[in-house]
């Protein structure tokens, strides 16, 4: 009893892993394997009995007009996000990479807006935005220009357009701080050399440094990707999916359709979602893993 | 006198980052009678009980308690359980141990998001619905890929002769890791904190379905209520968004060098 003990006591650190492995499973392997056996279902949530009704759900998806909207909203966002955070990122990370006076201080308030959280973020940008008394009516009005503004939170075709603004100026200073840390990884020899071989600038930036980002870049994209296509707080602020179902996203759909008695409809939508998460980001993973060995 | 361009886009830049948060003081403390256009822009009459007002109305002192809970928990739950398994991960290589990396890592991809149905049925069985417990362990699970990934990459970068010698000086290898290896690991340790904390203190996809109750709304929940349940009263919102954020705000400047740090650990490493 006494050995077994011992020698329970000196292997104990191997178990080291359950508590976490243990945590992951009940909380996100148990549901996700539940979610495949409710998405094959007709429950409600609210009654216990449910009947199977095999792939009727996903069959429904794509008839679903509302749903298949929710998909495009999705891909509009999940797509659009990355590539302006990622371009507009650099661009600052390129402009206060100079050194220039000052510049710790608008790095910090570039930043501040990531840590804050988007339900906020999104609430702020309401006193802005809204046209019963927002600033910039306001002050529009001020200067005699109230006939240039347009309330665009409220009009289908633009308010997706708030949205992504509104995201890229809440993250822009993440990705920044990303490709400001890969710029530090390159040498000021390297650039020296291009100018001295008669590179100008943006041949220096688009031959020298960009490749040397590629890094930067990978972990920019596949964050943003996998955030932007699940996103749900700033949607829900700005808009909560208006007007109509304008801005409604997957996320969004899948919670409201499964409080609605729908419960397996919405599982099945979520395990779509999933499958839409997973293909943009194991193509931009394998793209530019590739591209990272052709260097 | 080359670089004043480079100087006017800077200050463009952060006049940018700045104007919505100025909007959000001066809408926050100046009188709702009071327009923007009235006082020329400027914040010119301070009205403090606008903020007290906020305070009370959507019980933010109750808010701030729930989510100060559910983040210490959640936070020390996940490091500790993550830097126990970054260490067998990163010095025991089995096939199961790789395996579970792997899966770890795969599930990085994933946002917690798809998973709310079935797990909101797991909360009911469970008795966890409007639970502190519930909550942190929720939110630990989802702070568990990141933070394993990370520890497991620093503890790999370690030497393993300081374990090695307390092991041969009679330690256990769990001891030593505990003992000895643990505090060595406390720049990735604070890095681990801050980003899961601030993940934890702005959470509201997963909270606004599993803390409903009033009792136990955290502060972006206690915020939207504000919003949804007083119709679009902007001064009240923006006095209770102000204070919501503060605390975010001050952690992050106390500790803007780890933060940075933090994010670009990640970037390096990934």
């Amino acid at each position: 009893m006494i050995r077994i003990a011992r020698r329970l006591h000196e292997r104990l650190h191997l178990f080291m892993a359950v508590p976490a492995l243990l945590l992951f499973a009940v909380f996100f392997v148990v549901p996700l394997v539940r979610g495949i056996n409710i998405s094959l279902t007709d429950w409600t949530g609210l009654t216990p009995s449910y009947h199977y009704v095999g792939l009727r759900n996903f069959a429904e998806f794509f008839r679903d007009a509302r749903a298949v909207h929710a998909l495009r909203v999705t891909l509009i966002f999940g797509l659009i996000s990355p590539l302006l955070l990622c371009a507009l990122g650099l661009l600052y990370a390129l402009l206060l990479d100079n050194r220039l006076r000052g510049r710790g201080f608008v790095r910090t308030f570039v930043y501040m807006p990531a840590i804050i959280s988007p339900l906020i973020m999104g609430y702020v940008w309401l006193l802005l935005l809204n046209s019963e008394n927002g600033a910039l009516l306001q002050l529009l009005t001020m200067l005699h220009l109230e006939s240039w503004y347009r309330d665009w939170l409220g009009s289908p075709g633009q308010a997706l357009w708030v949205v992504i603004a509104v995201n890229l100026w809440q993250f822009v200073g993440y990705a920044m701080i990303i490709f400001l840390a890969g710029l530090q990884g390159i040498s000021a020899e390297v650039i020296e050399a291009a100018k001295i071989d008669g590179a100008g600038y943006g041949k220096t930036v688009r031959h020298i440094i960009v490749p040397l980002l590629l890094p930067a870049i990978r972990i920019n994209v596949v964050t943003n990707l996998i955030g932007s296509l699940a996103v749900f707080d700033v949607i829900s602020a700005l808009t909560d999916g208006g007007p109509g179902y304008a801005t409604e996203s997957m996320s969004l759909f899948i919670m409201r359709t499964s409080f609605n008695g729908h419960t397996g409809y919405a599982t099945a939508v979520a395990i779509v979602m999933f499958a839409v998460i997973l293909i943009p980001v194991s193509v931009a993973l394998q793209l530019m893993r590739k591209a990272d060995y052709d260097r | 006198m080359k670089k004043t361009p480079l100087y006017a886009l800077m200050a463009l830049i952060a006049v940018v980052s700045l104007i919505p948060f100025y909007i959000l003081l001066f809408t926050a403390l100046t009188p709702s009678s009071v327009s923007l256009a009235d006082s020329r822009l400027l914040l010119r009459h301070v009205e403090w009980s606008n903020l007290s007002h906020a305070w009370r109305e959507s019980r933010l002192g109750d808010a701030m308690i729930n989510s100060l809970i559910i983040m210490a928990g959640s936070v020390v739950l996940s490091v500790i359980v993550s830097a126990g398994a970054g260490y067998v991960f990163a010095r025991v290589a089995t096939w199961y141990n790789r395996f579970f990396f792997a899966v770890l890592l795969f599930s990085m991809m994933i946002p917690g998001i798809i998973n709310t149905v079935p797990l909101y049925s797991l909360m009911k069985s469970i008795h966890g619905i409007n639970t502190h417990w519930a909550m942190i362990l929720l939110l630990a699970a989802g702070f568990v890929p990141q933070s394993v990934f990370l520890y497991t990459n620093f503890i790999r970068s370690m030497s393993r002769d300081i374990e090695e010698s307390a092991v041969i000086d009679g330690c256990t290898p769990f001891g030593a890791f505990w003992r000895i290896s643990f505090p060595l690991l406390a720049p990735i340790t604070s890095t681990m904190v801050i980003l899961n904390a601030v993940n934890a203190w702005n959470n509201y996809s997963q909270s606004v379905f599993f803390l409903q109750s009033q009792d136990r709304q955290t502060v972006p929940l206690a915020i939207s209520r504000f919003v949804q349940t007083y119709g679009a009263d902007y001064t009240q919102m923006a006095a209770a968004a102000l204070i919501g954020m503060l605390p975010a705000v001050a952690i992050y400047f106390a500790f803007q060098r780890y933060f940075v740090k933090g994010i670009s650990a990640g970037a390096v490493k990934g």
